[in-house]
């Protein structure tokens, strides 16, 4: 499956750097992330609990970074398996300053996927990995408009964490939109 | 001969049970102190196994074992290899891996069983699954069938060069010389994909070893008790008298269910013995798109060399079959669509070469049709290019180059799966072509029809073609028949039953036979308990080899009962007749004897059995033809396709069948109409999708479409009678018939729907999303 997408953040590539390497900022973003910590050199190792359709499980596996160019491009691997199957990613991210305070992410990457959540899940995958991608941005814009400002107060950020249910719902959510999409009764 | 029951309308007399939910299917059997396996299967098609750990999952309260390959010790090994390689072919390359019971170090393909767990109860063993921690080396998929072949694929079998499985040569006079002569050369490339058998009941299998009693009794859903319950006791050790194999009724068998051994009949026999308690498991839906076997996937470079009329010169393929990780069913598919890739026709110059290579997806065997739809897929579609090439009419083309009926029989000179010579033994196939065309209304269709609705804007299409189908193949089946004592006849068979209406169809020959009621007969079939030889249900033979096995067995009773009756009635044997369950005088009817006295009469208390005379009235024989019955047909549909969304609606379909003989035609009309709508299934809807790494992408049934009430058409079947010239009864099989023209018909059908576009298809199945991209290639080349 090709995963491929570009956001606009607030923030200086280096802002945006940064906080895509904060573990506490990444588990918060990241619906069911039970753990995430880095265990060596650009290498974490994170515990997710993912649910597609029908299909649900904890997931657990590394995430490695490389062919780092701060703060411009970095590669990302992934690979891991739960009880609904395995997946297996490689995925490059670019950062471009557009200037105005403002940076826009570029992602581009190849996600293998197997067992159960291939078998089952396929038809809904698309939409949630979509969906999911969309909201840890989402929560990430204000995650960064967040740290910009406690720097800026000399404060300690203050992070909300998503819950798994509100992410959950917001999932569901999506996959209803698509659905009526498809059948083109969406305004219905 | 007239016959009075054989070819009436008898409704089936197993209905009510099946009807009511009082019919026993392997799932309905609950034995006491019963356990209940499930399997962990892997998530990769391609992976060596590091290590397996099994200790978290044996805490589990309820968890009775766990247990691998390993645990396995000296009871591990592969299964047999069913269907070895034609030992009459020269130069045969044949590469023998069958599938294991438990993987021990590489996994190769997906859904393949790792581990099993055995526990109190369904639910505690799937979550005990769960818990086995498995550590796992990814390895790149052999999936697609020809880059499987290069010198630099990862191997299926590390201990072969290459993915080769197997390789062999047919040919029949000589294509070179009529490539030379031909004004036509025609070559095409197509390729057929995936599909599932998709039975409503998946497979299952109860186990019960009874160590006091020192015997195995297994419930299995197969096609083939008889080989299961020799394979079961051999593999375990055991005489064939201390195992009983019954395959009760079957919800549905279409080929996969004659596999053997699948792994988990490997597996589950080994258990009971080891735990002396009876072990049960149903395959569950996702299972059986993984480990039940599958077919149809081939490659085929086609060339038809042809005259300026549109006769066929010859033909020449290279075809490329896919047979999964595994071959154990050795090359029946494949050698079906060599000796149907000639269709109908008179073909005298043949040259096929086929190459059969392993890749990480599921075992490949014969589901319904067996090899046969690719074969006539590729000559019919074929001879519709040829026929457009020419200029000529595609019934033309057809009625040009058919068999003869004098020709028969027709010997092709190659061998079919049977590995005796592809003979047809009889046929008349203009008729049946002729008269398709009329019921499906062709000239009106053509020159009235079409033109209207096309001036309405819908695009409306006809295809009719016709095909053969080699059935009836040995090696053999038996019966036996008995009287009662209480004048009913019990009969059994070993062949099993997965909804061919045994009960019925085989009760209406020895009711014939013996002048009884269709409901004095009990049919028993797939209990090994009850016969001791046979092979299963399988290549559309029941009808031919266990049905005249039967009308062997039932006249060979009505001779002991004739000479019995004779001396008791002091009547020449050739004045007396069976009628309502009595023998009597021709012509004094009160002159009689039921047969249930004779019965007693033949078993006496008192006194001796004559020398050189059996007790009772009972029979047991056997039938093996020399080669098979070639059923013939054709099918014919009108559809209409909406070129806004590629859905498709038959209007019309109209099949004419001829298998021959007919024992009942209610029960042959049923397996066209069920035949009709698996190849449906092969035309539009299920594919199987394996992505690059060999996973399944759509294994469930909300993903893997297959055709329901609303897309299926009302189907006319006539029937002609073009008799079996090789067995008593006459009778032809007519199983797989159904599925076998679909594909082509409806191609044909398509294109005819959309001239503007001319289309030349060369695969299938389609799909909406397909035939959309299909059209878009022709709107961009215009």
């Amino acid at each position: 499956m090709k995963v491929q997408g570009e956001h606009l953040f607030k923030g200086t590539p280096q802002q945006v750097w940064d906080l895509f390497r904060d573990t506490e900022v990444m588990s918060a973003a990241l619906p069911g992330t039970k753990k995430m910590e880095l265990i060596g050199e650009n290498i974490y190792e994170a515990v997710m609990n993912v649910r597609v359709g029908p299909v649900a499980g904890e997931f657990s596996g590394q995430l490695v970074i490389s062919n780092e160019n701060y703060p411009h491009s970095y590669t990302m691997t992934v690979e891991g398996r739960g009880k609904p199957g395995f997946m297996k990613g490689v995925g490059d991210v670019i950062l471009k300053d557009q200037g105005g305070n403002q940076t826009s992410m570029e992602y581009v990457g190849e996600v293998q996927i197997g067992g159960k959540l291939a078998a089952v899940g396929q038809r809904l995958i698309d939409t949630v990995a979509k969906s999911i991608i969309n909201q840890a941005f989402e929560i990430l814009d204000n995650a960064l408009t967040e740290r910009v400002s406690a720097d800026a107060e000399g404060r300690e950020a203050d992070y909300r964490k998503s819950s798994e249910r509100d992410y959950a719902a917001t999932v569901a959510k999506d996959l209803i939109k698509n659905v009526l999409k498809r059948t083109g009764s969406e305004d219905s | 001969m007239k016959h009075k029951i054989i070819g009436k309308r008898v409704k089936r007399v197993e209905d009510p049970r099946l009807l009511t939910g009082g019919a026993l299917f392997v799932d309905d059997v609950n034995l006491p102190n019963m356990l209940h396996a499930a399997f962990l299967r892997s998530d990769y098609a391609h992976a060596r196994i590091k290590n397996i750990d099994t200790s978290q999952a044996k805490t589990i309260p309820g968890v009775v074992g766990v247990y691998t390959a390993e645990d396995m010790g000296d009871a591990w090994e592969p299964g047999p290899p069913l269907v070895s390689p034609p030992p009459t072919l020269e130069n045969v390359i044949f590469n023998s891996r069958r599938q294991v019971p438990l993987v021990k170090d590489k996994v190769k393909h997906a859904g393949e069983i790792i581990a099993v767990v055995v526990a109190e109860n369904r639910y505690i063993a799937e979550d005990a699954v769960e818990e086995i921690s498995l550590e796992y080396e990814p390895l790149p998929a052999v999936v697609d069938l020809e880059k499987c072949l290069e010198p630099d694929s990862p191997l299926v079998h590390e201990d072969l060069d290459s993915n080769l499985a197997a390789h062999l040569i047919q040919q029949k006079g000589d294509y070179q010389k009529a490539l030379a002569t031909a004004d036509l050369v025609i070559k095409k490339r197509f390729h057929l994909d995936r599909g599932a058998a998709a039975a409503m009941e998946n497979r299952g299998l109860v186990v019960d070893w009874n160590e006091k009693d020192q015997h195995l009794m297994v419930w299995d859903a197969t096609q083939s008790p008889i080989p299961i319950r020799n394979g079961m006791a051999s593999r375990l050790g055991l005489r064939t008298h201390q195992v009983r194999v019954v395959a009760p009724f079957v919800g549905g068998g279409f080929g996969p269910k004659i596999m053997m051994f699948y792994a988990e009949e490997m597996v589950l026999p080994w258990l009971t013995r080891q735990l002396k308690r009876p072990v049960k498991w149903i395959e569950d839906r996702r299972e059986n798109f993984y480990a039940t076997t599958q077919e149809r996937e081939q490659i085929h470079e086609v060339e038809m060399a042809l005259s300026r009329e549109g006769r066929i010169l010859g033909i020449k393929q290279k075809i490329i079959h896919d047979t999964g990780a595994y071959d154990p069913y050795g090359l029946t598919t494949p050698l079906n669509t060599q000796s149907h890739s000639m269709g109908a026709y008179d073909v005298e110059n043949y040259y096929s070469e086929l190459t059969v290579v392993f890749t990480n997806k599921t075992i490949v065997t014969p589901v319904r049709g067996a090899g046969r739809p690719q074969g006539i897929f590729i000559v019919e579609r074929m001879l519709d290019f040829a026929a457009r090439e020419l200029d000529l009419d595609p019934r033309e083309i057809r009625r040009l180059n058919f068999i003869p009926p004098e020709a028969f029989p027709y010997n092709h000179e190659i061998i079919d799966q049977a590995f005796t010579d592809l003979v047809f033994d009889s046929g008349n196939y203009l008729p049946a072509y002729n008269k398709a065309l009329e019921k499906i209304g062709y000239d009106k269709f053509i020159q009235e029809e079409q033109p209207r609705l096309r001036a309405e804007g819908k695009h409306v299409g006809i295809g009719v073609v016709p095909f053969i189908e080699t059935t009836g193949v040995g090696p053999y089946e038996g019966a036996r028949v008995a009287i009662e004592p209480s004048g009913k006849i019990s009969a059994a068979t070993g062949v099993g039953t997965q909804g061919q209406s045994h009960m019925t169809s085989f009760a209406q020959i020895i009711a014939e036979v013996l002048g009884v009621e269709v409901e004095d007969v009990s049919m028993v079939t797939g209990d090994t308990a009850e016969i001791h030889w046979g092979t299963g249900t399988f290549a559309s033979r029941g009808a031919v080899v266990a049905g005249n096995a039967v009308n062997a067995a039932a006249l060979d009773v009505r001779q002991k009962v004739l000479a019995l009756a004779s001396k008791v009635l002091k009547t020449p044997e050739d004045e007396l007749e069976l009628e309502g369950g009595q023998v009597r005088a021709a012509d004094i009817p009160e002159q009689s004897i039921s047969l249930g006295e004779l019965a007693i009469l033949a078993n006496p208390f008192r006194g001796a059995v004559e020398p050189g005379t059996e007790p009772g009235l009972e029979s047991t024989k056997y039938f093996g033809p020399a080669y098979g019955a070639t059923a013939f047909g054709v099918h014919g549909m009108i559809l209409e396709v909406d070129p806004e969304t590629m859905m498709i609606k038959i209007h019309k379909y109209v099949t004419v069948e001829d298998c021959g003989t007919m024992l009942n035609p209610l029960v042959v009309e049923g397996q066209i109409h069920g035949g009709v709508s698996m190849g449906l299934g092969n035309c539009y809807y299920e594919k199987l999708h394996f992505d690059e790494s060999g996973q399944l992408l759509n294994a469930s049934l909300a993903d893997y479409l297959i055709p329901s009430a609303s897309e299926m058409p009302h189907i006319e079947v006539i029937h002609e009678n073009t008799p079996a010239p090789n067995n008593a009864l006459g009778t032809k099989g007519v199983g797989e018939a159904g599925a076998i023209p679909v594909p082509a018909a409806f191609m044909q059908a398509l294109e005819n729907a959309l001239p503007e576009y001319n289309l030349e298809i060369t695969e299938t199945p389609l799909s909406p999303n397909r035939l959309y991209e299909l059209l878009q290639k022709k709107e961009r080349n215009k």
